[in-house]
């Protein structure tokens, strides 16, 4: 028995896991329906696939929101995890749903998948036969993505570093990445008995100003530690940023960059495919206003060329959506997609070189350090600030880096803190900016340039 | 002057903690900034182990309130502390509530200064002018 295996029978043989019947799982996925795989789909590029957000904690409520969702011309299901089932607290995840079935509320902020179980779970994903994908933000997900993939999910998002470094204070860094080179090999193996499992990375990271450089750097690194597994399909992904420009160039560049590495490690053959997350900082109350700033995003994301939009919801604002809000952002995401037409192709080559630059000097560095594997490599360099993820809350990011907003809202690197930026690009980058004020007054456009779209 | 600063409890609202962080080096504090998730223990040990001066609480999903009743009792285990002057910020109730009530509360929990919604540049002249009247600045 290999190594992988034996890990995946401890990791399965859990208290709150129903035996979980190896053979059975490898026959279902051998024999799915290829709707179910978002690979196929992709591989068709019929149209821009578009997937909303959404999880509860009952198997009704999650049945009655696909309903919705199916009935609003959804492309792509989400199942979003609970809190408690994303920090391995299966225990807690157990009694709140208990308790969120025999009293009418909802205890947990998502659908608690290992308790549900992958037996239970199937039945939904196969009725309706869309493709689904697993929305989490677990630094452990094993127990999780085998109760995915049994369930017949094939898209799994995620990344050591994407969901980590916005999400955790002292989560050890190290540990992520070895949990999650799991996930890419248990990806990988089922991949060879139908359509690819697609492993999806999360590039808004903190939301919060973030610099296309470091977006794109790590939405590379992730895809290189999931294909040098053996993952076939990869979504690489960002967030609306602010500016429509900068968002063309992110898509342009990372797409290129995406092809060119992936082809330096031998993986040319792995389909790579581009995500666009619809805004992810803080929206405005004004539901109205939302709607505009949604439609806005699909308008950009059409520009970008992307493969998949996530969208929002007019209700970002006040809490967890309801499923009439969710379904209604599909719908009118879709319709703006079917009116869009025509669209002009635009290209700032010099914004794009400057990127290109940056993002390959980052990458230099992480492969020139001296240790052995590429995720050690990357481990040391977000360690020692080579990679720096302004508002990271996790203890072992460097913090140095800031970043601010342009007259054209672009986000600009103002200090590189231990990043290597070349001195042409930051020359550029700080050019751009209004660099005569006193940290002070930076101070309060930083809270400005964060805050925009309220 | 050294600084200690970070945001109480089970609190994950980085954006503010790293403002105050930028904003406190700018007005030439020595900071030690402990991040988001900090406990009260893991604030007065750091104030020992750096003999800071100044310690300064952020809070944004209210939970300070239930943090603060806590913050006299504790820092009488510490020897040092008698002089530590004490600054607590952000929002600092969960629902709402008069200002004047609340600051009035955190003062007795031990606090110097309470800052309720109060702007960030705002708050740094308050401890400006708290330690230029004790002669500390």
């Amino acid at each position: 028995m290999s190594l992988l295996q034996e890990e995946r029978e401890i990791i399965l043989s859990n208290e709150y896991v129903d035996t979980f019947d190896f053979e059975e799982v490898a026959n279902f996925v051998s024999n799915a329906s290829k709707d179910l795989f978002i690979s196929y789909h992709f591989a068709r590029r019929e149209k821009m696939l578009v997937q909303p957000r959404g999880g509860f904690p009952t198997y009704a409520q999650q049945y009655a929101l696909y309903e919705y969702f199916v009935k609003a011309n959804v492309d792509v299901l989400p199942l979003t995890i609970d809190s408690n089932t994303r920090l391995n607290d299966y225990a807690t995840a157990k009694k709140m749903l208990r308790l969120s079935e025999e009293n009418d509320m909802d205890m947990l902020n998502g659908y608690p998948l290992v308790t549900h179980g992958y037996r239970t779970t199937r039945k939904m994903i196969t009725h309706f036969n869309k493709p689904v994908s697993l929305r989490h933000g677990t630094p452990d997900a094993r127990l999780l993505i085998e109760t995915a993939i049994a369930s017949g999910i094939f898209e799994i998002e995620g990344g050591p570093i994407t969901y980590l470094l916005p999400y955790s204070k002292n989560f050890p860094l190290d540990k992520a990445f070895l949990y999650w080179k799991y996930v890419e090999r248990v990806c990988a193996n089922y991949s060879a008995l139908n359509e690819p499992i697609n492993r999806e990375s999360f590039g808004p990271l903190t939301a919060t100003l973030v610099p296309p450089s470091i977006t794109i750097v790590i939405q590379l690194l992730e895809m290189l530690l999931s294909l040098e597994e053996g993952v076939k399909s990869f979504s690489v992904s960002f967030a609306q940023q602010g500016s429509m420009t900068q968002d063309i160039v992110t898509g342009n560049v990372l797409r290129k960059l995406a092809r060119y590495y992936a082809g330096q490690i031998g993986c040319g053959d792995a389909a790579i495919n581009l995500v666009y997350h619809q805004w992810m900082g803080a929206f405005p109350n004004n539901q109205d206003y939302a709607d505009q700033l949604i439609n806005l995003a699909t308008v950009i994301a059409s520009m970008v060329g992307a493969d998949k939009i996530i969208t929002k919801t007019r209700q970002e604002a006040t809490g967890i959506p309801t499923k009439e809000a969710n379904a209604k952002a599909v719908a009118d995401t879709q319709y703006c997609l079917k009116i869009l037409n025509g669209l002009p192709r635009v290209v700032d080559e010099e914004e794009e070189e400057i990127l290109t630059l940056e993002v390959k000097a980052i990458m230099d560095a992480v492969f020139n350090d001296p240790a052995d594997t590429l995720w050690r490599k990357v481990f040391n360099s977000i360690k020692n600030g080579t990679i720096d993820v302004p508002f990271s809350p996790h203890i072992i990011n460097r913090n140095e880096m800031i970043t601010i907003r342009d007259a054209a809202k672009n986000i600009r690197i103002i200090n590189r803190g231990k990043v290597p930026i070349p001195d042409r690009c930051f020359e550029y980058e700080r050019a751009q900016c209004d660099l005569s004020k006193d940290t002070t007054s930076i101070v309060n456009d930083i809270i400005h340039d964060i805050g925009i779209m309220q | 002057m050294k600084v200690i600063t970070g945001v109480v409890g089970n609190d994950i609202h980085v954006v503010a903690n790293r403002l105050i962080d930028l904003s406190l080096r700018a007005r030439g504090y020595e900071v030690f900034n402990l991040g988001v998730n900090t406990h009260l223990e893991e604030f007065f040990d750091a104030a020992v182990e750096t003999g800071a001066e100044v310690l300064m609480i952020s809070s944004l999903n209210g939970e300070a309130e239930g943090w603060g009743r806590e913050v006299k009792l504790l820092k009488s285990r510490y020897r040092t502390l008698d002089d530590l002057l004490m600054m607590i910020g952000g929002n600092l109730v969960v629902g709402s509530g008069r200002t004047e009530d609340i600051v009035a509360r955190y003062k007795n929990y031990g606090f110097d200064i309470v800052c309720h919604q109060v702007d960030l540049n705002t708050g740094l002249d308050m401890l400006a002018e708290l330690l230029q009247e004790r002669g500390l600045q």
